[in-house]
Formats: structure tokens, sequence, C-alpha cells
């Protein structure tokens, strides 16, 4: 037992009086005798919370509590006296984030194979089986907010004093892995037995975006598939109050199994805990602030350090922040070449991290501190400084380690201010905390002083002064939103004498205008004069195109495209994870791109569901989604989901075979519609409603008919299985993607009336795709079915026009209708076309202005309209571009000058590890991802 | 209504010939005895021979000779496999004639460094023969390992590719490279030049700067100071690599004197001799700055003959490859920009940058095994750069004769010129538009084969009777 130990450890060692807050006792002999625990501090400055200042003033403390503070109070007969002349003495610090490194709690991985007869985990044969938590709990190993941190916390005295030396006196104790980590603990940072220096269990329910498990621990292993645990796990829980409740009413019905995991997350769901909510990046604040508005939590988010990105997003969440000072620390490079390895946007986050904590402070946001993330903890102080060099008030830092943890942590009656009633918990200072060169000279904690080390006196450096200043020069990058978003706005716009491309049943009008009015286009092909406030696009030599339209697109999203781990993850949501910062989104707007259809990958029968976002560079990526865009979900046949291609370990999962594919699908379906008997029979019922089932709701909403199957797919005999299938069912696919055989059985993909989204010419990558055949669109045309042009890659996303001019090519389809395999063709297979697609009255006025015809391989996109804004301009790019290099280089120069100045006093390991982190935002960014990628 | 490449000549699936007259033009007397010779050959090679017939007159053509001015209208006169006049006017009496009513004719395509000829499909294992295992293999040679009867090789040459260069890839010295024809029964009969080039892989100098947590293998994490030890470590192996080849040749060159200094046979330093003398280049493979950088200055201090492949970064240091008078094959042109701070097109400009500066270039695709068989869209990958400033001329040669110029080949191929191989193709259009279709294609005057796969299938499931 860790905790009979440790008190054998601190009766054999201790010198000092371990029950500081019971004087009364009497130790048996041996023991050095305990104190009376009376102390009068006085003379001292008191802060007795921001903004309220006593100088001088005395604080008595009696057995742990404050029991007076003035500057007229009365000492006591028994109080023992210090003398605080020349100290300040604020509320004792509370780090709200304490990491103290507990493994306890740390989920251990399912074995794949394991249990293949019970298939317990998520059903599925042969996938990874979570036997690794032992006893009962929930199937994911990632979610175990049973465990407490209370438990596991044994004093660490090490790590104690060190945070006592920073003025540290308590602290809400962090600990785990996984995504529901479990509950966090409050703690005085005390040397006393646990029991003891726990001041509240249970502050926190711990729930992290946590990425870090990959496809062989099993789900969820992507950023998605961890929100859609996220969300399944919070109804379970709900699910799990209610039917305990009516089996505890009527005790003749099968009883509900036994989950700790539910039954622990209970007082979250009823808001009666906190839920400590850590979204990992910049995008995904706003992800778990929808998620607490969902599920209706009252949550604490952990920043990011990176909100400066969109600080609107932290404004709107509306919580407290725990704010961590783990700036990345600028670091060495071997040559001087090597600085082409660090991109702007690290050397962004560099730039700006001091100043996050005042930017959330700007928006209004509460925020708490913590010395997490720093691998010298020491460091805490000097980059506290960095941050009110870049403007945060002081105030606000004393509250963020005071009042604001206090209250968030809910021991505000116990801790934050220096009022009687409160524990004597107090950070006494030679000085202003806030100049790291004032000693930290004690703490008191729970009546009992830790006293500061002492410390040599070091000969004054003036070079470090020097370089500190340096170090907290102004801020030189930019905001990453500027020079993105619209470029213009106007109300009307007017293009004359182009010839347009409508894609509509207007054909290629030559000579022609187009007007557009509040976004929308009024007229086409019409003979209108320009308003007086009409901006006009002299058209005469350009061509103008509908916006082009992707079908399949991976180029938006967050961490991985595959939620693999699983052969249906049907709840998973690609809307989840819409990643708005990528430089896609400005590179295919150069191609003239406007909509993207983000699918998950391929991975699985039953993928994740899809999102259509509108390229609006610059917007959140709630704004970039195209919210007239019916609901659409993945799936996908043959090599990838049987799993051929991913090497001799995974051979034993079901599906192994295109039977197993089909059998697999239609056991899902039909489990849909059990699932919607149930909840049909608990209408007529007055029983508790069925478990929500994320999964089996959205396979449901396709038997309905509201949400459209985009199937990827290569062999004839599979297309066809699917489309038998689905007729069974009564569903029709949305679209097949790739579609690569579709041309052999192109009469019976236009019979049952699904679109066809195919590449123009891959083919031979792999065996399944052996008779793949350029003439694909063509013929699939030309037996009636409706064909659009994808890309798969944001490489080829960048030019679906040239891809377009193939059909002209390979089974001459002519050339007005070959565009429209990348307008109006994929806009109607996404059910937009009443928005986008065609250049008609009434729809959206989303186009491309191009150089030559957009089938000439030699045309250049010149400018490209959303919804009548200017997204790009090819006249700025140069502008753009210089403006990003100048702002690189000076970022550069600043970094080296603090290097050439002996770089940063003593750099924190973690923070020159930081320098070089990548934000998730742009980890995939330059790269190919095709759906097959992880 | 613009017709495909299948509706071209072609055979049957049954065997018979099929005619199309294209611009109701070709005399027929010339064909028949092309017409008997594919019945000979059957189906699989499929090509006519034009030296079989006597000498041929190509009238009423768009010339693009690539080396002179393009004639419009022009004339070539061939005589079996060799080009013996170009000119406005030729006198071609007692030639055949060939009219092509105004249709372009182009030298044969060349693509440098593909997986071509090596690779079927990509994703099946067994149909790669492309990367050895190894650092330093330099007595690898690709041309003997390349498969005449690919799939893939028909697809490309349908649309004016008649060379390939198939690249041994892994390690550093990953081996040498053959110039293969997209034509002939054999592997022996398809390489034209061997060795074309020595494939040097330069080793990566790009730092890795992920944190060890990151690494699933902790033991894998290296400091960027150790980083920094170990390229300088591999460039040395390089160079000592060379040294030690050097000592080889000078031993060898002893030995053609005084025999008894002839050092042991060694098949890898033997393999070597002709790229450190200047007789063949040295591939290297290197896209990064610093791998560009350190190439250059590895190459001039060696006195290495080498040309540059990949050449990401190129367009950085153009004036200083230019002066450095290094080739270069550029290859990414539709890669993504590398850098955050990049223009969007800043690879579609690369090769107007290199131009500009003077530096010799030839476009390629890479040798991906993903993208073997999309080789045929060389000259749409070449397009970009014209759309995005490289003169049409220029985008022409680094297709045609400026790649054969690296290779050796430049006296044969790359050219519609007297004296050169009768290696060209027939188009409607300009070859840099995807909407232009090449309807016939010569290498080395035997007139190839239009059936591929892809037309085979799209004949057979376009009749498929109608089931709707």
């Amino acid at each position: 037992m860790v905790t009979a130990n440790f008190l054998k450890r601190a009766f054999l060692f201790f010198v000092f009086p371990v029950f500081a807050i019971s004087a009364a006792e009497l130790l048996p002999p041996g023991n050095r005798p305990l104190p009376l625990g009376v102390h009068a501090l006085v003379g001292g400055k008191v802060v007795v919370k921001p903004g309220q200042t006593l100088d001088p003033a005395t604080i008595l403390i009696r057995d742990g509590l404050i029991t007076a503070v003035g500057a007229d109070v009365t000492i006591p007969a028994d109080a023992r006296l210090w003398e605080m002349k020349g100290t300040t003495i604020y509320a004792g610090f509370i780090d709200s984030y304490l990491n103290l490194g507990a493994k306890a709690g740390a989920p251990s991985s399912p074995k794949p194979g394991a249990n293949l007869t019970i298939g317990k985990f998520y059903g599925i044969v042969g996938a990874g089986t979570d036997t690794g938590n032992s006893g009962p709990g929930t199937d994911v190993a990632q979610v175990t907010p049973e465990r407490r941190a209370a438990l596991s916390y044994s004093p660490d005295e090490k790590a104690l004093e060190k945070l006592r030396e920073l003025g540290f006196t308590s602290g809400n104790l962090v600990f785990g892995k996984g995504v529901f980590r479990g509950t966090t603990a409050f703690i005085a940072l005390s040397d006393t037995e646990p029991n003891r220096a726990l001041i509240k269990p249970d502050v926190f329910q711990q729930v992290v975006f946590d990425t870090e498990n990959d496809r062989e621990n099993g789900y969820p292993e992507s950023l998605m598939g961890v929100i859609a645990v996220i969300r399944q796990t919070f109804l379970d829980a709900q699910h799990y109050a209610l039917d305990t409740a009516d089996f505890q009413k009527h005790s003749n019905r099968p009883r509900p199994e036994f989950n700790p995991a539910w039954e622990a997350l209970r007082p979250a769901t009823e808001g009666k805990m906190r839920v400590l909510l850590e979204p990992h990046s910049a995008p995904m604040v706003d992800r778990a602030t929808r998620i607490a508005q969902e599920m209706k939590l009252d949550t604490c988010i952990v920043s990011t350090g990176q909100e400066w990105r969109r600080p609107e997003l932290a404004k709107s969440a509306k919580v407290p922040f725990i704010v961590r000072l783990d700036f990345p620390d600028v670091s060495k490079l071997p040559e001087d070449d090597d600085w082409n390895d660090i991109s702007l946007d690290q050397l962004r986050a560099w730039d700006w991290a001091p100043e996050n904590a005042a930017v959330l402070r700007r928006q209004k946001i509460e925020i708490a501190l913590t010395t997490d993330g720093l691998s010298d903890k020491k460091n805490f102080r000097k980059n506290l400084k960095g941050a009110l060099e870049r403007g945060l008030a002081e105030a606000d830092a004393l509250a963020a380690l005071t009042t604001v943890p206090a209250k968030i942590c809910g021991v505000e009656k116990l801790l934050g201010t220096i009022e009687a009633g409160k524990l004597a918990n107090l950070t006494v200072v030679d000085g202003n905390y806030f100049q790291p060169e004032s000693k930290v000279r004690e703490v008191w904690v729970d009546g009992r002083i830790y006293r500061g080390p002492i410390e040599k006196k070091e000969p004054p450096k003036d070079q470090k002064a020097d370089e500190e200043k340096k170090q907290a020069a102004p801020r030189v990058a930019r905001a990453p939103l500027e020079g993105r978003g619209a470029i213009t706005n106007a109300p009307d716009l007017l293009i004359r004498n182009a010839t347009i491309w409508t894609s509509g049943a207007g054909g290629i009008l030559t000579n022609a205008t187009l007007l557009i009015a509040n976004g929308k286009i009024s007229s086409v092909g019409a003979k209108v004069e320009a308003g007086p406030n009409t901006v006009v696009i002299e058209g005469a030599g350009l061509h103008v195109t509908p916006g082009l339209i992707d079908a399949h697109s991976h180029a938006a999203i967050l961490d991985g495209v595959n939620e693999s781990s699983l052969p249906s993850t049907a709840m998973v949501r690609i809307g989840d994870v819409v990643n708005p910062e990528t430089d896609n989104l400005h590179k295919e707007l150069a191609g003239g791109l406007t909509v993207a259809n983000l699918l998950h990958g391929s991975a699985n029968p039953i993928g994740g569901q899809n999102c259509v976002i509108k390229l609006r560079d610059g917007l959140a990526a709630e704004e970039l989604k195209f919210t007239d865009a019916p609901a659409g979900i993945k799936f996908a046949l043959g090599e990838n989901v049987k799993q051929s291609n991913w090497g001799e370990k995974y051979t034993k999962r079901f599906p192994q075979t295109r039977m197993g594919v089909k059998t697999f699908i239609q056991n899902r379906f039909i489990a849909a519609q059990r699932y919607a008997k149930d909840w049909e029979t608990y209408k007529k019922s007055d029983g508790p409603p069925p478990r929500r089932d994320l999964e089996l709701e959205a396979i449901d909403e396709i038997i309905r008919g509201q949400r459209l199957i985009h199937c990827h797919s290569y062999r004839q005999d599979e297309i066809l299985m699917m489309i038998r299938l689905m007729e069974s069912f009564g569903v029709k696919v949305g679209t097949f993607q790739h579609v690569l055989e579709g041309y052999k059985v192109a009469d019976e993909i236009a019979t049952h009336g699904a679109g066809a989204s195919t590449f123009a010419d891959w083919w031979a990558y792999k065996y399944e795709v052996i008779d793949a055949i350029p003439f694909n669109g063509s013929l699939l045309r030309e037996r009636g079915a409706l064909v659009s042009f994808n890309s798969d890659s944001p490489d080829l996303a960048r030019r679906l026009y040239t891809e377009a001019a193939k059909a002209v090519k390979f089974g001459g389809v002519p050339e007005q209708e070959a565009l429209k395999f990348v307008t109006i063709n994929p806009a109607k297979q996404l059910r937009i076309d009443k928005r986008v697609g065609s250049l008609e009255p009434g729809k959206d006025a989303d186009f491309a202005v191009w150089s030559k015809s957009p089938l000439d391989s030699s045309t250049v996109c010149l400018q490209t309209w959303i919804e009548g804004k200017k997204y790009f301009d090819r006249e700025l790019e140069t502008s753009r571009a210089t403006a990003l290099e100048n702002e690189r280089r000076a970022l550069i120069e600043k970094a080296k000058k603090i290097l050439k100045g002996g770089g940063t006093d003593k750099p924190d390991e973690a923070g020159t590890k930081k320098f070089f982190d990548r934000a998730l935002e742009y980890l995939h960014d330059h790269e190919e991802r095709h759906c097959d990628d992880e | 209504m613009r017709k495909g490449i299948a509706m071209m000549n072609r055979i049957s699936e049954n065997g018979n010939i099929k005619h199309r007259n294209p611009a109701g033009s070709i005399p027929h007397s010339i064909f028949s005895v092309r017409c008997s010779m594919v019945l000979l050959l059957g189906a699989t090679l499929g090509s006519a021979n034009l030296a079989n017939a006597e000498r041929i007159l190509i009238k009423d053509a768009i010339v693009h000779t690539v080396s002179g001015e393009t004639l419009s209208p022009g004339e070539v006169l061939i005589d079996g496999s060799k080009i013996i006049e170009v000119a406005a006017k030729v006198n071609g009496s007692g030639a055949a004639v060939l009219s092509l009513n105004g249709q372009h004719l182009y030298p044969g395509l060349i693509a440098l460094d593909t997986a071509l000829g090596l690779s079927e499909i990509s994703g099946v294992r067994s149909t790669r023969d492309i990367v050895e295992v190894g650092d330093y293999t330099p007595e690898v040679q690709s041309w003997i390992a390349v498969n005449p009867d690919s799939e893939l090789i028909p697809v490309t040459r349908a649309n004016g590719i008649t060379h390939v260069e198939p690249a041994p890839q892994g390690g550093i010295v990953a081996g040498q490279s053959g110039l293969v024809a997209l034509s002939g029964w054999t592997s022996e009969q398809m390489v034209i030049k061997k060795p074309a080039g020595l494939h040097v892989y330069w080793p990566g100098m790009e730092l890795d700067t992920r944190p060890k947590d990151k690494f699933k293998d902790k033991s894998k994490w290296k400091s960027p100071e150790d980083q920094a030890k170990e390229r300088q470590a591999k460039l040395r192996s390089l160079e000592d690599f060379f040294d030690e080849a050097r000592a080889y040749a000078t031993a060898f060159d002893a030995s053609k004197k005084n025999p008894t200094l002839a050092p042991e046979r060694n098949p890898a330093w033997e393999s070597m001799l002709p790229f450190l003398t200047g007789n063949a280049p040295i591939m290297v493979h290197a896209d990064d700055l610093r791998q560009i950088k350190a190439a250059l200055k590895w190459a001039e201090t060696n006195q290495l003959k080498i040309v540059l492949v990949g050449g990401r970064d190129a367009w950085m240091l153009a004036d200083k490859i230019a002066a450095a008078k290094v080739p270069v094959v550029y290859e990414h042109i539709f890669a993504q920009p590398a850098r955050d701070v990049d223009r969007y097109d800043v690879n579609f400009r690369a090769p107007e940058v290199l131009r500009a500066a003077g530096v010799t270039f030839a476009i390629g695709m890479g040798a991906d095994t993903f993208d073997a068989g999309l080789v045929k869209n060389l000259p749409y990958t070449v397009a970009q750069s014209i759309a995005f400033g490289l003169p049409e001329a220029d985008a022409l040669k680094s297709m045609t004769l400026v790649p054969a110029q690296l290779v050796g080949v430049a006296d044969r191929l790359g050219s519609i010129e007297a004296g050169k191989e009768a290696t060209f193709f027939m188009t409607d259009g300009n070859i840099f538009d995807i909407r232009s279709n090449v309807s016939r294609v010569w290498i080395a005057g035997k007139e190839m084969n239009f059936a591929t796969r892809h037309t085979r299938l799209y004949e057979k499931y376009k009749n498929r009777p109608k089931t709707n």
C-alpha cells in the first residue's frame, strides 16, 4: 500500500511537524513534539486579493486557518511572531493543472484477436478486443471516467518542493492517459500523508481530445473518432441513469449492465461536476464549446496555447481557460540553411506564445495558470514575465494564480484570498512576485511554513537583462488571419463581354454579361447596364465558369482522414474536424474550386459522415460548411476494407473478402432497422428510452432517405452487389466514388440512379484498378449516368478543369458537357444544385474567371468568387507572397538575434522541443492525402 | 466532335484489321506492306515497318522540328528508320507520299526517370522491380528488368511518348538506368542507350525536428546536432565511395599498359568507370536546397558530370546552377509547394525561372510507381509551365531534345532533323492541349500499334448490349 509505506517513511524521516492542522494532537514520545500552530505574520504587505492590498498588515493563523487579517490585529499570547517587513504576502498560489506524472490510470492496449468468441469490442470479430482494463467498464480502452486521481495520489516531496519554491501551495491534480481520464483531485502541496493533503476529490471529469492512440490500439485512432467517442459516452451515461432508475422501480425487467464508467459520469451529465475539456488544437476549442452545449456540460477548457489564431472561438466558449506558460524556446540549428525546415507558422507560434494569455483576457475570458508543460518549473516565472510584457495585467495574473483557480475548482470558500476563515495558504515574496528576481521567501500550506532555499547571491548580469529585453521585443508575427478571407465584397457586380460557360440550359454564351447582386446571380446573358455602385469586370477575352466542385476531397480534415479501427464508423463525423486553416483552401481556390465534399477515408465498409464545404478561406470551420447540403456518409468496398494492403498482421478482422463486405453491410442495416423499431416501440410504451446508438442512428437515416451514401468502389461485381443490397433496403446510392469499372455496369448504375464520381484517368495503382480506363466517364455518360470527375487529392483539386478536358479526349464528350463533370454534375450528385453548379439566375454567385477556355491546358485561373465575394485574385499573389516571406525573414532575424545573444537564459527543454512543433492544422499541408491514408 | 484514339487504326479482338482514314488521305498503297507486316507479326507487337516501304515523303504537316523553326507546312523525307531531309519543300521524287493534311508532327517524347518499365501495378509488390537493397549498388542495371509486354507501355506510347528511362531506386548509389524505346520484341531490342546514367540519391539533409515522444521507436530519435553529424558522415561516405571508385579506375587504366597491375575484378567498381570519365552522366536526385548546394559543390570539386534530378528547390538556386552548367530534370510541377510562404504557383513557374536564368532543363514526372501508368500525361504536366510563363518552344524542348542530350542520344532522337531516327508522332492539334489526339506514332520508322488495354476494354464494353 502506497499510503502505509509513505507513512512509515514519514515517521522515520520527518523532522518537521507532520500534522500541522491538529495542534491539539499529542504524538507518542520519540516524535518531535508539535508546535502550538498559532502564528502572527506581522508587518508584511498583504495582497488580500487582486486589487486589494493592506500595507502593512498582520495575518493571524490558528490550526491551519486564517483567523484575522488587518492593520490593527491584536496578537494573541500563544502566537509565534513572524516579522514580515519587506515582504509581499499573497494568497497561496494554485496550480490549476497539476500533472505530477502519475502513471496510474493509463489505459492498456486492447489485444487484437483476443476474446473472439465474446467479440466484446464493439461486437466486431477480430477487431482489437479490449481486455486491457480489468474489471467492468466501457469497451473503449481510452474511456475510464471511473478512475480517480484522489485514489492514486502519493506525494512526491521533490516535485512538491519545486512547486512551493515557485509560490504554489495547492493544485488541481490531473492524471492518466486517454480520452476520458477520470476525475481530478484538489490537493494541498504539503508533505503530509495523502489523506490530509487532499482538499477535494473529484473536482473535474477530465476529457482530452487525445489522438496519441494509433490503429493497432483500437478505436478511436483519429480525432474525429475521439469526438464520436466523447459524444457517445456522454449519451451512454445519460441513458444509464435513466435505465438504472427504471430498474429501481421495475425489477421484473432485464437488469441493466453494471457500468462504473457511466456511473462515474453521472454528476458530469447532471451538471454537478465540471468537465475539464482539453481540445489540444486551436480549431478544436470550438468543437469543445459545441460538445459542451450539446451535452449541457459545465466546463472549463485547457488552453491550447494558440487561441491567438482565432480569438473569437475562445470568446464564444464563455468558460474559463486554464493556461500553460510552456512557450516555445528558440532553438539552435546546426546550419544556416536548416532554417529552411522552420515554417512561418512555427515561427509565428513561437512569437505569439507569450501573448496568448493576454489575448484570452481581451476576449473577457477568465484564466487560471499552470506550471504544466515546462521541463524545468523554474521557467514559470520567466515566462510569466514574458506574458506580462505582452499585455497580461498583473492583477489578472494574480487572479489567475489565486481567485480564478479557486473558483473554477470549487474551493473558493477555502482558498484564493487572504481572509479570515480560509485555509492558511500563503505565498510570501521578497518584493513583487511578478519580477522574477524577487525571491519567494516561503510559502504557508495549511498553516505550516515551508521555507525557500537559501540562495547564493549571484552577481547581477547585465547581459542577461539585455537578452530578456531582446526576447520581449514586440511581436513581429502577424495574425494568421491577416491577408485571408474575402478580398472584395461588392453588393453589385457586372462581368461583361466574357465567354460564359453556364453549365445550364444557356450553354456557352459569348460576349455575354453576368450580373450579380447580394451574392446571387441576377441575370446571365441579359443586356444590362452597370449601376453607379456596380463593380465591373471587363471580360473581353476571358472565360467565366461556375465555381468548380470536387465531389471527393480530403483536403481540409484535421488529423486522420480514416477512423479505420472498426469496420463501421458511421458515428464519426468529418463535420467535427473540418480544418479551416489548411493552405489547401487557398491553393484550390487558385484552381477555380469553390466547393469540396470532404469525405472520410475508405478503410472500412461503412465509414464516417462526410461534410460539404465552401472554400470561404479565412472563416472558421463552422462557417465553411455548406449548410444546405444534405447529410451523407462514406462507404467503401473492395481491397481497402478487406485490409488487403494493410500488411500480414491484418488478416483476422471481419470482413476479409468481398463476400464478407456485403455480409457486414447487410448486418448493420438490419441492426439499424431493429434499432429504429426499438424506438418506435418506445414511443408507444412508458418505459425508458432505448440507448442512443450514433452508429445505427446514422445508418437508419440512410434507410429513411435522409443520408446519402458516397460509396468508394472499383470492381463491377461489388458495384452491382451494393446496388442490389441497397435496393433490398429501399435505398438509392447517392454516388459511387472512383467507380473505375462503372463503365462495365453503366446501365445498372444509370437505372439505379446513382451518380458516378470518377477519376479522369488514374489506373494500375492497385490490382482492383487494372481495368480502369480513361473512357469510363464518357461511357457512363453515354449510358445515362450522372458523371463527375473528382480529385481525391489536394494536388489534383487545384486543376480539375484539366481533368474535365480528358472527357473530351477520351470518348469525345462535347466541351460544355465535359465542364459539367466538374460543375453542375457534382452539384447534382451532392444535391446542392439548387444553389451551385451552374451560372443561372437565383443561384449563388460562385464562379471562376479564366484567361482562356477552362479546358485549354494552358489556361490560368485569374479570380475565384464565392457568393459574390472574391476569395482569390491572381494579381494579388505577388504582394501576398511577399508579405509572408518578409514576415518569415523578420521572424528568423529575431530568432537569430536572440541566439546570438547567447539564447534565452536557460532554455526550457520542453520549450526547445516545442519550437519545432507543427500545428495540427498544417501538419498535412504540402503533402498528398488520399482516401487510403490514415 | 473530336475523335478518341480508340477510333484509330487498330487490330480488332479477332485479329482483323480495321481501317480508319483519319484525314481521308492516307494512300492505301503505302500501308499494304504495313498491314501484311502486322498480320505476320501478330497483335502483340503490331507495329508496321515503314522501312520495308520505299522512301516516304510526309507532307502538308506542321513539322515541329524542335531543333529549328516549326515548318508550317513542312515536309519530311524518311528512308527506313532515318530522316533524310526536313524542309518546307523537299525533293521527294520516287518516295511514297503521306499527307498529314495540316496535322502536327512532333518528335517522340522522352520521359526521364520513370518507374514505367519496372513497375506494373504499384500496389502489388510482385509487380515492382524498382528498389534494391543496399546503399551502394552501382552495378544494378534497370534495362535488363524492363517488361516489354507491360500493359502500361502501349498506353504511354499512344500519347506520343516514345522513350523512357526506367531508373533504379533505393539507397544512395542505386544503380544504372538505360534509355528504352517503347518498341521492341525483347528488352534487348528496346534499350537504345546503356547506361544512360548512374542514379545517385543524395542523402537526405533535412532535419527531422519531431520530438522524441513522437517516435514510435524512441531509439530512432536523433538530436539536430547528431543529425548534422550524421549527414556529414553520409556525405563523407559518398565521397569516399567515389574516391575508391577512382582508385579502381586508376588501377584499371594502368593495367592497360601493364596487365600485371590489373586490379581484382569487382563488378561494382567496374560499373563506375563510365561515370568517372564523364562518358555517361551521374543522375543526382536532389530536391532540397541543401542537397542541391552540396551536390553542386561535390560535382565541382570532383570534376564529375552530373544532372540534377528532382530539383524541387532548383528555382532558388537557378543562377548558381546555370553558372555551374549543371542540367536539371525538374519533376515537381504538380508537387505541392514545400513551404508555407511559397506562392501557390511556385512549382508551376519554376521551369520559367530556370529558363530565364539559363539553366538547361528537362521536365519529368518523377518515378513514383503510382504514376507509372500516367507517364502518358507528360505533355500536360509540361503544359502547366506554359500556362505559367514558359515559352512553348522551351517547353517542347524540355521533353524532347533536352532529355535526348542529357542521356547522350541527341544524335538519334529529340528533334525532327536530317540524320536522326524517324521517331515522331502525329496529332490533330497542339500536343500540350489535352483535347488534341495523337493518331499515329512511329519509332525508328516503325509505325506503332494503337491498341491498348484501355481501347480493348472500351471497345468491348461500348458494345455491351443495353440492359435498360
